[in-house]
């Protein structure tokens, strides 16, 4: 038991870890246009393949260094010849061109790489393992993974409080008009801003894609997840994205390994019999409806307080 | 006249409607149930987002429950002998998704604006998640199969039948839901897009205006849903797939969510390319995607936006000078479709598994391959130059033309200003 409660929250931090990096740009980048970007996870998945590609034709390190930057400017590209044309016809029309947009990328990857998983793996100097618990070696890359996103975290904190840029960044986000009024060129801030978010992104799925699958579903099976930490975090917030990706990961990675069911906790009162009988969502096991949870939370986050864990406005 | 003007279009399509799936084969006439179903989701769509301003994410949700809901009636009639008229089976469909739509959308209009849409989204993808793991309601993975009885002397095993039965559901939900937007109540749903601020300081109830309209617009949508159920005779969990929100999302938005037939439109088109160009490339849903961004990007009203336009404006359109710039960027625009197709089919034909293959046996060269019924080199310039040429004319022609159409469009918007027709 003790076995199972260690790993799980170790391998639920570092997934959580994850989450919180392709999450920051998200947040970052709706604090500060409104815009809900629904191509925001594909960024993540053009980081992977771009990686995988760079990987193989080169170096696995170059690859972590060339797909954030490509990514990075892919996102600029989309703010600034698609994003801004449609600001003027409101939100409703943004979200729908970060949609059509996740719809293309999703295909292009097909288009190129196939309708299958790529074999993008870790390099072999990176195979081994960082230490052990239980008889069993845990791996270096997950480790790696953390580092990595804990290095994210610091640079963007330190960057955001400690530097000018971030100071023009964070006045941009609180009150666009009057930082364009003090001279600021806050379309260019906010250009820079998407390109950012979008590079973390990008760098998040090159380092993850070479652990876990690389394919033209990655975009699909996270974005929403992703959408699920930034709501409940607090749209805006990163410190809030932060919590509610380590949240949801350790959330997720328990739940995998846990058969409780409501029967099972009816059974405590007496009552277990009967819920087996009646069957249905009775008799559903916690790792059968995990995946259900996080949206079951959010749901209930939008609905009780929208500002989510730490956001500050609604 | 007027009067003749204005039901002329709607009598020839019911007349194609009516008479021509006889003359189809099997294949065709159940492509065409499609169309109809496709058609009805948009609009049952169209009601929330068109007309109630609501943009929602999650419509598969509701599809899929009216979906599941004639499923059972279709087991317990095939099972459990119940007796009941096979002809009213989709209303089952509706039914189920006007208790699940009151339901959620009690919940989901508290919120508006992008959160209403993540809730939506949200519903839907618990049920995707739900669905699967749920053997009793949903059927597990495999979902759930059944077969239609016959019911009256109509044994409903021929797709023509299930096709008018489809036609008949079809055209009864268009007339409601177009007598809806003639009510005071349709009013309403466009004055809660518009300005809900001044609704509310009117003194009516916003919230419970909202949820009238989402759970009309569930309803439709489980009647859509229950009709593909009934012609498919079974329905699994993939019908709560993101996918289906975002298909008839792109039909209503290609369509033009301002007119009440633009969703419809679009959803017409698309199942009809996705059926004729499915089966040629592999590419269809790339060039869906691309078609979307292009509406999204430069007709915000949709192709219905773009009909009615003209329509309002006809007396003022100068036709006779509008004519050839109209045909050159027709033109341009071929020209452009064309040479992106062919670079999008070579990049598909390059980067497929069986060139990959067809290279492993030329000693990982670049053979030729085959495309469009010709052979192309890889390397040649000529393969690539054409499209090239073909794009660069196209645009070129486009840009040149832009102005000239422009101009004489805001000519026949002042004209019809000066006689005291301003837009809408």
């Amino acid at each position: 038991m003790l076995e199972f409660i260690l790993v799980s929250t170790l391998n639920g931090v570092v997934y959580g870890l994850l989450l919180f990096m392709v999450s920051a740009g998200l947040t970052l980048i709706f604090g500060m246009m409104g815009v809900l970007n629904f191509a925001h996870a594909s960024f993540y998945m053009l980081g992977a393949y771009i990686a995988y590609t760079v990987t193989r034709h080169i170096d696995f390190w170059v690859g972590l260094l060339v797909a954030p930057v490509l990514v990075a400017m892919i996102g600029v590209l989309v703010e600034r010849y698609l994003l801004r044309r449609v600001h003027s016809h409101g939100h409703a029309h943004e979200l729908l061109l970060t949609f059509g947009l996740a719809f293309i990328f999703e295909e292009l990857v097909k288009l190129f790489y196939g309708d299958f998983p790529v074999n993008y793996a870790m390099p072999d100097h990176l195979r081994f393992a960082a230490f052990t618990i239980f008889d069993a070696d845990y791996p270096f890359y997950r480790v790696f993974i953390g580092l990595v996103a804990i290095a994210m975290f610091v640079a963007l904190y330190l960057l955001l409080s400690r530097t000018r840029v971030g100071l023009v960044v964070r006045a941009a986000e609180r009150l666009p008009v009057m930082a364009e009024a003090l001279s600021h060129n806050v379309p260019l801030v906010f250009m820079g801003v998407f390109g950012v978010g979008a590079g973390l992104a990008g760098l998040a799925g090159a380092v993850a894609g070479a652990f876990f699958p690389t394919n033209p579903n990655m975009a699909l099976e996270l974005g929403i997840i992703v959408f699920v930490v930034v709501v409940v975090g607090g749209l805006g917030s990163l410190a809030g994205s932060l919590v509610a990706s380590l949240m949801i990961g350790v959330f997720s990675s328990f739940a995998v390994g846990l058969d409780w069911s409501l029967a099972g906790l009816l059974s405590y009162v007496g009552l277990g019999e009967w819920a087996r009988a009646v069957g249905g969502l009775f008799t559903l096991t916690l790792s059968s409806i995990s995946g259900t949870v996080p949206y079951l939370l959010m749901l209930i986050v939008l609905l009780v307080r929208p500002a989510g864990l730490m956001g500050e406005r609604n | 006249m007027t009067l003749v003007w204005r039901f002329l279009p709607l009598t020839l399509v019911m007349v194609v409607l009516i008479g021509l799936p006889p003359l189809l084969d099997v294949g065709l006439q159940n492509v065409m149930v499609n169309v109809l179903i496709a058609a009805l989701f948009a609009t049952a769509f169209n009601l929330l987002i068109g007309q109630g301003g609501m943009l929602s994410f999650g419509h598969a949700a509701f599809y899929g429950v009216g979906a599941f809901a004639v499923m059972h009636l279709l087991v317990a009639i095939e099972r459990g002998g119940l007796d009941f008229p096979t002809p009213l089976l989709p209303l089952a469909g509706a039914v189920a998704g006007m208790v699940v739509g009151l339901f959620t959308g009690y919940f989901a209009t508290i919120r508006s604006g992008v959160y209403f849409a993540l809730v939506t989204l949200a519903l839907a993808e618990m049920l995707h998640a739900l669905a699967p793991h749920w053997e009793g309601l949903f059927g597990g993975e495999a979902g759930i199969s059944s077969m239609r009885m016959p019911w009256g002397g109509i044994n409903f095993g021929q797709v023509i039948e299930v096709y008018y039965l489809t036609l008949a559901w079809v055209v009864i939900a268009f007339g409601l839901l177009y007598a809806y937007t003639r009510t005071p109540m349709g009013r309403l749903t466009l004055a809660l897009r518009d300005n809900e601020e001044r609704l509310r300081f009117m003194g009516y109830n916003v919230h419970a205006t909202k949820v009238v309209v989402f759970t009309l617009s569930a309803t439709f949508a489980g009647l859509a849903g229950g009709l593909l159920a009934f012609s498919n005779e079974q329905a699994n969990y993939q019908l709560f797939e993101v996918h289906i929100s975002a298909q008839v999302l792109l039909h209503t938005f290609v369509g033009g969510s301002t007119v009440f037939f633009g969703p419809a439109i679009g959803a017409v088109i698309f199942t009809i390319f996705a059926h004729v160009i499915g089966d040629i490339t592999r590419s269809w849903m790339l060039y869906q995607g691309v078609i979307f961004i292009l509406v999204v990007l430069f007709v915000p009203h949709g192709i219905g936006g773009v009909l009615t336009e003209h329509l309002r404006l006809r007396t003022h359109i100068p036709w006779r000078r509008i004519g050839r710039p109209y045909a050159i960027a027709a033109t341009a625009a071929l020209l452009i479709t064309a040479a992106s197709v062919m670079i999008i089919e070579f990049l598909e034909a390059l980067f497929s598994p069986r060139y990959f293959a067809a290279r492993r046996q030329v000693d990982m060269g670049f053979p030729p391959f085959e495309r469009f019924g010709y052979v192309w080199e890889p390397f040649s310039v000529l393969t690539w130059l054409l499209p090239l040429v073909l794009g660069i004319v196209g645009l070129f022609l486009l840009l040149r033309v832009r102005h000239q159409v422009a101009e004489l469009w805001s000519e026949a918007r002042e004209s019809a200003a000066a006689q005291g027709r301003p837009a809408p």
